[in-house]
């Protein structure tokens, strides 16, 4: 996904990436992306949330409008916090799935 | 928590698979183009690569590898008619709520707001999974999904991988 925001800026379309993975994303260096610390699957937070998504999504188009460097990624205050860790082990066993 | 250290944890899991070193593409620099406009005049679209697709279409190669589907979603679609098939990522809190992953209640609940301009009469579902066909996504895929947002005449385009 970092790649075709490289590809769309090139061809003038700005871009906001939300990432959870922020050593993955710093490698592609997509032009602006926002770095929330959740599992993947849950960049806005939880089920529910409403106020929390909006807050995130709303940052995220903010950045766009940001007077920002390219390759810019910032971290967002957001932790999704308890239950994170647990998820991690199946997050990357999902990753690496092979049929 | 600190945030996870995916590329340590890949590289290892995939060695410990007998798999060669996974070959990360890097960037030092990136390209960029500023908005042309203020955010509370800007048509938005969203794109998503969670394997999200609308009930009445066929669900995605839970999977796939280099699939370049890309679905357009009519940006009024009411949220809970969606289905997410994805082996590459935990999507059950977004099975609960698409706003976890694709939040496009929050994208309406901003053009309403005036906080953007409008939200696009398209927003895409695509670029899924695992593509390892990097020279075709980046001359022929993401170039034609650029004509496609050129032609929608969209000032800003969220992109969230899953």
């Amino acid at each position: 996904m970092g790649l075709v925001a490289r590809v769309l800026e090139e061809r003038g379309v700005p871009t906001v990436l939300v990432s959870t993975g922020r050593d993955l994303t710093q490698l592609v260096r997509p032009p602006r992306s926002l770095f929330v610390n959740a599992p993947m699957g849950n960049p806005f937070g939880r089920p529910g949330e409403v106020e929390r998504q909006r807050e995130i999504l709303l940052d995220a188009l903010r950045l766009a409008e940001a007077d920002v460097a390219a390759g810019t990624l910032v971290d967002h205050r957001y932790d999704y916090g308890q239950g994170f860790r647990d998820r991690v082990e199946t997050t990357l066993a999902a990753m690496t799935f092979q049929q | 928590m600190e945030p996870v250290a995916y590329v340590e944890l890949l590289n290892e899991r995939y060695r410990r698979m007998g798999f060669p070193p996974y070959r990360w593409t890097v960037h030092r620099d990136a390209p960029l183009t500023p908005l042309a406009k203020p955010l509370a005049e800007c048509r938005v679209t969203a794109l998503t690569s969670g394997g999200i697709s609308h009930c009445s279409a066929a669900p995605w190669d839970a999977v796939a590898r280099n699939d370049f589907r890309l679905d357009a979603i009519e940006s009024d679609t009411p949220s809970d008619q969606f289905q997410i098939h994805d082996a590459y990522y935990d999507h059950q809190d977004a099975d609960r709520d698409l706003n976890c992953v694709f939040p496009i209640d929050r994208l309406r609940d901003l053009a309403r707001a005036g906080v953007i301009g409008e939200v696009a009469r398209k927003l895409y579902s695509g670029f899924m999974g695992r593509i390892y066909k990097r020279t075709e996504l980046l001359e022929k895929h993401a170039p034609a999904f650029a004509d496609e947002l050129q032609r929608e005449q969209i000032d800003l385009a969220l992109l969230v991988p899953a």
